[in-house]
């Protein structure tokens, strides 16, 4: 049987020092860790983990830039100028700020989605910059980033609000899907006629829409098989 | 009284039942983490025999049918369904009270957990409080000993499976002694809260301590206070403590009031015998703003303010309350998903900022002499605190030992070492119990 020095309470077997105030009573003095900083298990991990990520972001780092400075190095040696390096570089480039938006600000969505967002749309810009004379970022480019970054966000947003996954998920994508189709021939159709005709989204539509309302009538209706006077109860 | 067969066929009959008014909230505001599910735990004197508990299980659980329900989602309320299926019996797992996926259809909303020589029963809040989870878990231990081998000559104050099952077991204890005209109790003001950070994820860390029964209790007596009011005291105490080591270091704090929530179970107070929730909480608490408190102030303080607070009249006016906001027919249109968001949003702005601690006590378990000599000890895990609160604590006593739990999902034990030292101080020896 032992006593915590520092607490006064007794210690069950197994317990070597104290888990109330880390007193180590065989030593009779504060164990080491606790001497040596306030710092608890998880935090130890914490620190683990974000000092991992650095590391892999420092290596990542080194990788790309060495990928950029080689690919632009072959194309000035070969061609004597900056041609298809431009668009290797580019996207060497966007691909490391993709991974240092996940690895430094780790879970922040509110910042790795506006920063995946504008990447993408730089990207796309300075593409648009290399292939002169069509300029395509603004009728095509923008417009239909924004619609697939709106429906991967509303899909994530049905994902996490969705309490039984099941038909309905695949019922919500159907929808999405078929109006990313809608939204991407209109701006299409925009750029190249300057007028809308939706023809093959509208096909989509018809086809997944019936298989979508079937697939929300059998997961909400006949799979939770759910009584009238209960569901209805007020 | 009806007998057992007809009721059994009735609870089929009817196949689902309306949540009571405590259980309407938990759907809203559950998560991984806020999991509102608690566990009672029963140390044997001799190992479990997993053979043998698993037909125990079958034969307690079909007397308490109104627990083998499952979640159920309408257009305005959330329900219970019956399932007729059997609580999983599971390995204890180190962290205890983890979340039920409450939304998964047939899911089981209470669990048996097994470990060496201890059984214990986890329970979703929304089945029940802690007063019918004990019922259960009585009615299990009796089961398994008769199973085991042992034959008792009574068996009184406990369940047995041979019993019939009444329809008042089953009642909403809120709805029954609601009564309209009772006023609702005053506005309160925000409590102060332990300045702890969180733990990382999973956050709940438990502590477990047994303290010596007759020297608290002689104690307390000396004090002229009861068990319950005599650690309310050590623990607004202690929050007095840190409190004043973080004023200076910070000088301003914004809040002044500490206050501690003791749920009060409403079946000793008024003629229920419902097994699901029926409990009303006091909230005593001290106004720092006054000045410091002395340790016998306090307990003046709240002997007086437990005393009234638990008078019936008085924890009437929070199920006027409760029960007030539910009968407004504007709320009972909102469709379910709206209820849900307002619900957690007035949970998260108002019910977490209520009080600054949360001791539950399930009072003192009397059994059979026959059955006490199989048990070495009872303890009760409360659910876990929100990220506001930080600590909750929860107690029980069996025979000669008290049994006081702290669960905390900060990722600081300060709280605990001031309120055990505090207690050590004073002469009452305090064990820390190691689970392996």
């Amino acid at each position: 049987m032992s006593y915590c020095a520092n607490c006064g309470v007794e210690l069950d077997d197994g317990l070597n020092s104290c888990p109330l105030c880390s007193y180590n009573s065989a030593n009779d003095q504060k164990s080491e860790a606790t001497e040596q900083s306030e710092l608890y298990p998880s935090d130890i991990i914490l620190l683990y983990k974000k000092e991992t990520r650095r590391h892999i972001w420092e290596l990542s780092g080194i990788i790309s830039f060495s990928g950029i400075a080689v690919c632009t190095i072959v194309d000035l040696v070969i061609k004597k100028s900056l041609t298809w390096s431009l668009y290797a570089d580019t996207s060497i480039f966007a691909s490391w700020i993709f991974l240092t938006l996940i690895l430094l600000a780790f879970r922040k969505y509110f910042i790795i989605i506006p920063g995946f967002l504008f990447t993408v749309l730089s990207s796309l810009f300075l593409f648009n910059l290399f292939t002169p004379p069509i300029n395509w970022f603004y009728g095509i480019g923008l417009p239909m980033t924004l619609a697939l970054f709106a429906c991967v966000i509303i899909m994530t947003i049905l994902w996490k609000v969705a309490h039984f996954k099941g038909f309905n998920i695949l019922a919500f994508s159907f929808i999405i899907l078929s109006a990313f189709c809608m939204v991407s021939e209109a701006f299409i159709d925009k750029f190249l006629r300057n007028s809308v005709d939706l023809k093959w989204s509208a096909i989509v539509a018809i086809s997944v829409l019936p298989v979508a309302l079937v697939l929300l009538f059998v997961h909400y209706r006949m799979h939770r098989g759910k009584r009238l006077d209960s569901y209805f109860h007020v | 009284m009806k007998g057992k067969g007809n009721n059994t066929k009735s609870i089929q009959e009817i196949g689902w039942l309306k949540l009571d008014n405590a259980a309407k909230l938990f759907p809203a505001i559950m998560t991984g983490e806020l999991t509102a599910v608690f566990r009672i735990t029963a140390s044997l004197k001799k190992p479990v025999r997993f053979s043998i508990i698993r037909e125990a299980a079958e034969i307690t659980s079909k007397r308490f049918p109104y627990f083998s329900v499952s979640l159920g989602s309408g257009l305005f309320w959330h329900y219970l369904e019956f399932n007729n299926k059997l609580p999983r019996i599971q390995t204890e797992d180190k962290t205890p009270c983890t979340a039920f996926a409450a939304h998964r259809r047939n899911e089981p909303l209470y669990r048996i957990l097994v470990r060496q020589n201890r059984i214990s029963v986890e329970f979703f809040h929304i089945l029940t409080d802690g007063g019918g989870a004990l019922e259960y878990l009585k009615s299990l231990l009796l089961t398994y000993f008769r199973l085991a081998g042992n034959e008792f000559t009574s068996t009184e104050g406990i369940m047995s499976p041979e019993t019939a099952i009444t329809e008042e077991e089953m009642e909403d204890g809120y709805k029954r002694f609601f009564r309209k005209e009772t006023p609702p109790p005053g506005k309160l003001t925000k409590a102060w809260h332990l300045p702890y950070n969180l733990n990382e994820k999973p956050r709940l860390k438990v502590i477990r301590s047994e303290i010596d029964l007759c020297r608290i209790l002689e104690v307390a007596r000396n004090n002229n206070v009861t068990l319950t009011e005599y650690i309310v005291s050590v623990y607004l105490f202690t929050l007095q403590k840190i409190y004043l080591e973080e004023k200076a270091k910070v000088k301003k704090l914004k809040r002044g009031v500490l206050r501690i929530e003791v749920p009060v179970n409403m079946r000793k107070k008024l003629p229920s015998k419902t097994m699901r929730n029926f409990s009303l909480f006091v909230l005593p608490e001290i106004d720092l703003r006054l000045g410091e408190y002395s340790f016998e102030e306090i307990l003046k303080i709240v002997n007086y303010q437990i005393q009234t607070g638990a008078d019936l009249k008085q924890i009437g006016r929070f199920l006027s309350q409760n029960v007030g906001h539910e009968h407004s027919f504007l709320v009972r249109i909102l469709p379910l998903f709206i209820k849900s968001m307002a619900i957690s949003a007035v949970y998260r702005r108002l019910g977490t900022n209520q009080c600054s601690g949360i001791i539950s006590n399930l009072g003192s378990i009397k059994l059979p002499d026959e059955i006490s000599e199989l048990i070495e000890s009872f303890e009760l895990v409360p659910t876990p605190p929100n990220t506001h609160v930080k600590i909750s604590s929860a107690m029980v006593s069996f025979r000669d030992k008290l049994h006081l739990i702290f669960s905390n999902v900060s990722n600081s034990t300060n709280f605990e070492m001031h309120f055990f030292k505090f207690l050590t101080e004073k002469g009452i020896p305090v064990k820390i119990v190691n689970y392996k």
